[in-house]
């Protein structure tokens, strides 16, 4: 019965997202108070509806009432319940419920905190926000109904796919979806700005911190995504370029782009019809990868299993492709440059450049992501696009992006003088030269030396900037070297919040060179209390531990590891394999990691003879790994300091607000 | 500023000249090329060695040597027998190839319509770049051929007023439903 | 990336839209590169359209007249579909590694020593597989009938397998009569399909 009420809350909502849709544009058209008011009214409630559907489906899951197809098919009754709760996102129907679940949420947040302001706009956001949730809506309702009944009553359920069940695999896709369906916001304002034609500075402001925030998950939700591959999938590496890997990683591209480019039409009224393309885009690629991963086009071990959702995502696109570019079209004798660019050595110059290599990854990974289609399709022939492709295509882009991320923050708005050129580049090229040499004699290895060399050149320029505000700071002020970096980030956040960001993407940069180019490994079967030497250490096989747990058997194999030259003890690791009740020929593997600043040392578990008398490992020493993810912490802090509210800005803003509510009472 | 652009546009060119030299040459291990097999035995490394350029035939994107599939591990015992019958990595791939088509490669083979794979990325790198600069050029001119007002907008009156009375009944409203 | 403080604050009046760029393209250009712009989006998602559509098309297997295939057993021999006209024809897709061919591996055999007289022809297409392991499944239940590598996949495409086994009962004139997917685990199934396809 309740079930037969969940379906029901999802018509509801369904009709309520088409009613809310319509109201917006309508309202926002003919500046129609009560149609606009009801815009926002439907958002709010069609977030109460979709809530309580999800509750609906949790209480389902929580409760084990397997005569619901979904719960049936994605749980069991010895499911730990922390697994029944994130089981709501491991399939298809559900994790589409979810999708519209956190769009909910983030139209709520957009038409609340927006409430006083963008009173053009925001018809048309609440608008578009409606018209996405309709969508999914429209594909609960009619393709992939998450309250579908069984015909009969099933005693347990067929679990959750084992690879689903760690605690990375939870978070991980929360975090992607948040940023995945977040980036709808900036595309809901863009409409909204084109279609009430306020194209002003106004909105490009709020729509930086309505990006920033998405794509601060987005970026999260991708580094745990490959902290789960690494640990996981136990194959000694962390990123496959994968189709969906990729789907997650091409808006962040464009809205990576987007961030940068956005910054150049605040400062100087350029590039707006090119902003406005890549928020397109950004939003184009949200669905088009949601597309891909659930309707079969592409091959990909992570893809949902086959359902009827493709032709409505046909549509939904195609909506959004011709609608948008109609009204982009319509658009652009309003999107006028205001200003002209000065000098190719501009800070504005460097921007472009940087659209420019990101537009150009974005565009070869979708083309390599889509070419195995476009291949069979023309030639009949099956081939399949991975790592080699991607590395060898966007290698040498990312080298060039991250030497432009280098040289970008010391060029000036406008022009940079050549005195300011010598005073600027001087100590970060000599950093990035230095270290290109050592680590070519000392490695006689040509690529990373190139690679860490133009990391080396872009930290040197964070340090240096970093150093000139303390400096500054410390002169002006005569504060203390934390005060004056509190300070930094306070009131300058979005730059030096920004520089934060960039040594993220720095030292992620060089655990991916460490990995690619110096990864070492091994295939060995060893006999209890036998030993190998890998690198720099020694590693001892002690013995199997099998472990009975709630739902499946872990089985862990023991190995000591001992420095190679002294003989110390460096600690001891347990790599395991899980073997589940339920899908006994599906085992999963746990990695085992010791994990230091310098390198992880990663071993698998392949296989074991009865009573663990031999086992065989696959051994890998990873270099710079760790660097990954403080990286990704990195990224995460300085975002989050770019995109804090300014003191003196929100009281400006606030005065904005009040000067205009004061003008038009006088009106 | 344009009487360099070939200037320019051979910067850009060389740039791309060193990205197909790239591409030509591959990334290089910082370990050891396959060590050439004496008569020796064969290890699980060397096998290894040869399935890290494999990938999985019936998988999707996964690699032959972290593949633990039982036909993967087939594919690993012929790569076996062929390394001890001598022959090369490069001959063992061809086989494969033959055998299961080039899916097993991991990226599209440079020969007929897939060279383009390979090629459309950078050639729409250039045109993209192209455009850019062309555009830049073009902002680049003096400034005094842009004038600064525009006599198209509309003019803010009454339509301004209209607004500003939507604004404040709109606040209004919101006001009293919170 | 300076602050925000310190751009002039923006009005909300309509903007200040300056004055054309000075060497403006020609109309005409604008909209070809529009319309080339919009094909090529047109034609990706035509592309999708059209590979979503293959895809579901390709969820089903063959059926009506048997494709055609040709391969080399592994004792060298060529065999064509074609050759067999006027034969039912059992085409069996297995692969060593596979667990269940191995239920069925037996009875394939013996009803092949029974048929080969009767005008049936059976016919192994190895699905995926490595030469020394699949000589080895051969020798280890004596089978006698053609098996070959189904090289690059072909024939396993043209018939729309999803796994192995498959088999396909062919009639004489070459039609397909019986999918049995799965391992054909009784001798009186085997039976009842062969009756189809008996000339």
């Amino acid at each position: 019965m309740i079930f037969h009420i969940g379906y029901l809350i999802l018509v509801t909502a369904t009709v309520l997202a088409a009613f809310g849709m319509i109201a917006g544009f309508v309202g926002g058209r003919q500046r129609n108070v009560k149609l606009t008011l009801s815009s926002y009214h439907a958002v709010y409630a069609m977030a109460g509806l979709v809530a309580l559907a999800a509750a609906i489906l949790w209480y389902a899951l929580l409760t084990d009432r397997f005569e619901v197809a979904y719960v049936w098919n994605h749980s069991e009754r010895a499911l730990p319940v922390f697994y029944k709760f994130s089981a709501l996102w491991g399939g298809q129907a559900g994790s589409l419920l979810f999708w519209l679940l956190i769009l909910s949420g983030f139209s709520v947040a957009a038409a609340f905190f927006n409430r006083r302001r963008h009173w053009a706009i925001m018809p048309y956001v609440n608008a578009v926000m409606l018209g996405t949730s309709l969508f999914f809506a429209v594909l609960l309702v009619f393709a992939a109904n998450p309250f579908e009944l069984a015909s009969f009553v099933p005693q347990d359920g067929m679990g959750l796919n084992p690879l689903l069940q760690n605690y990375w695999m939870v978070l991980h896709p929360v975090m992607l979806y948040i940023g995945y369906v977040g980036l709808a916001v900036p595309f809901a304002f863009a409409v909204g700005a084109l279609l009430s034609k306020r194209l002003d500075n106004q909105w490009v402001r709020t729509v930086r911190r309505w990006t920033l925030i998405p794509w601060m998950f987005l970026s999260a939700g991708i580094l745990m995504g490959s902290q789960w591959a690494y640990m996981e999938l136990g194959w000694g590496g962390y990123w496959a370029w994968d189709p969906v890997e990729n789907a997650s990683f091409l808006p962040w591209l464009t809205a990576t782009a987007f961030l940068h480019s956005i910054v150049v039409q605040e400062q100087r009224g350029i590039l707006k019809v090119w902003n406005a393309a890549l928020i397109w885009m950004t939003y184009f690629l949200v669905i088009l990868g949601t597309f891909t991963t659930r309707s079969g086009v592409l091959e990909s071990v992570h893809s949902f299993a086959r359902s009827d959702v493709g032709p409505f995502f046909l549509v939904f696109m195609v909506i959004i492709l011709f609608g948008f570019l109609w009204l982009l079209f319509k658009r652009l004798p309003l999107l006028r440059d205001e200003q002209a660019i000065e000098s190719y050595t501009s800070r504005e110059a460097a921007f472009m450049a940087n659209n420019w290599l990101f537009a150009g990854i974005a565009f070869a990974t979708l083309w390599g992501t889509f070419f195995p289609m476009f291949s069979e399709i023309l030639t009949g022939d099956r081939i399949s696009v991975a790592a080699p492709f991607f590395n060898k295509v966007n290698g040498p882009l990312f080298l060039l992006l991250i030497l432009l991320m280098g040289a970008a923050p010391l060029l000036g708005w406008r022009r940079t003088s050549r005195q300011a050129f010598r005073k600027q580049f001087t100590w970060p090229l000599l950093v990035g030269a230095v270290t290109g040499v050592a680590i070519w004699l000392l490695y006689d290895a040509g690529y990373p030396a190139i690679g860490l060399a133009a990391c080396a050149f872009a930290a040197a320029t964070i340090v240096q900037e970093y150093v000139r505000g303390v400096q500054a700071r410390r002169i002006t002020s005569g504060e203390s070297v934390p005060a004056a970096m509190g300070n930094l980030w306070r009131r300058n956040g979005r730059r030096y919040g920004g520089y934060l960001v960039h040594l993220g993407i720095v030292l992620i940069a060089a655990a991916v060179i460490g990995n690619e180019f110096f990864q070492q490994n091994t295939n060995v079967t060893l006999a209890n209390g036998e030993s190998v030497t890998l690198g720099r250490y020694e590693i001892a096989y002690t013995g199997l531990e099998p472990n009975r747990k709630v739902n499946h058997v872990e089985y862990g194999a023991r190995l000591m590891i001992f420095d190679q030259e002294s003989g110390k003890t460096l600690g001891s690791i347990l790599p395991r394999r899980n073997i589940y009740d339920k899908t006994p020929e599906q085992p999963t593997s746990e990695v085992g990691l010791r994990m230091t600043l310098i390198e992880d040392t990663y071993v698998v578990l392949n296989g074991w003879e009865t009573g663990g008398s031999t086992a065989t490992f696959t051994m890998y020493i990873n270099p710079l790994t760790a660097w990954m993810w403080i990286g990704g912490l990195v990224l995460v802090l300085g975002t989050l300091i770019a995109s804090w509210p300014h003191p003196g800005r929100r009281r400006s803003e606030a005065a904005d607000s009040v000067a205009y509510a004061v003008g038009s009472a006088g009106d | 500023m344009i009487k360099s652009r070939t200037n320019q546009i051979a910067i850009v060119l060389l740039v791309f000249l060193a990205a197909f030299v790239w591409l030509g040459a591959g990334p290089i291990s910082a370990q050891d090329a396959p060590t050439a097999e004496p008569a020796g035995e064969v290890t699980l490394n060397d096998v290894n060695e040869v399935a890290r350029d494999l990938w999985c035939p019936l998988c999707s994107g996964v690699r032959l040597d972290a593949c633990e599939l039982k036909a993967c591990d087939q594919m690993k015992d012929v790569i076996a027998i062929k390394l001890a019958e001598g022959e090369d990595a490069a001959s063992i791939k061809d086989y494969f190839i033959e055998q299961y088509g080039p899916q097993v490669l991991g990226e599209p083979p440079r020969e007929g319509f897939n060279w383009l794979a390979w090629i459309l990325p950078f050639v729409a790198l250039a045109l993209g770049g192209v455009f850019l600069w062309r555009q830049t050029a073009r902002m680049m001119q003096p400034a005094e051929e842009m004038s600064a007002a525009d006599p198209g907008s509309p003019p803010p009156g009454a339509e301004k007023q209209a607004e500003d009375d939507y604004a404040r009944k709109l606040d209004e409203e919101l006001a009293k439903y919170g | 990336m300076a602050d925000l403080s310190d751009i002039r604050s923006e009005t909300q009046d309509a903007p200040n839209t300056p004055d054309a760029q000075a060497p403006a393209p020609a109309p005409g250009m604008v909209v070809v590169w529009r319309a080339i712009f919009v094909g090529i989006l047109l034609l990706f998602v035509v592309l999708l359209a059209w590979r979503l559509w293959d895809t579901n098309r390709s969820e089903h297997r063959a059926s009506g007249m048997a494709p055609p295939f040709t391969f080399t057993t592994f004792e060298g021999e060529t065999i064509s579909l074609d050759d067999l006209q006027g034969q039912g024809v059992v085409v069996n897709f297995w692969a060593s590694w596979c667990d269940p061919c191995r239920d069925e591996a037996a009875l394939l055999e013996q009803a092949w020593r029974r048929e080969k007289d009767n005008g049936i022809v059976f016919i192994g297409l190895d699905y995926l597989d490595q030469e020394p392991a699949a000589k080895a499944y051969l020798a280890e239940f004596g089978i006698t009938y053609p098996n070959g590598p189904d090289l690059r996949s072909e024939a396993a495409r043209r018939y729309g397998i999803k796994g192995v086994p498959e088999t396909f009962f062919i009639n004489s004139a070459g039609e397909i009569a019986q999918t049995v997917i799965g391992p054909i685990v009784n001798e009186a199934q085997m039976e009842s399909y062969l009756a189809e396809i008996r000339p």
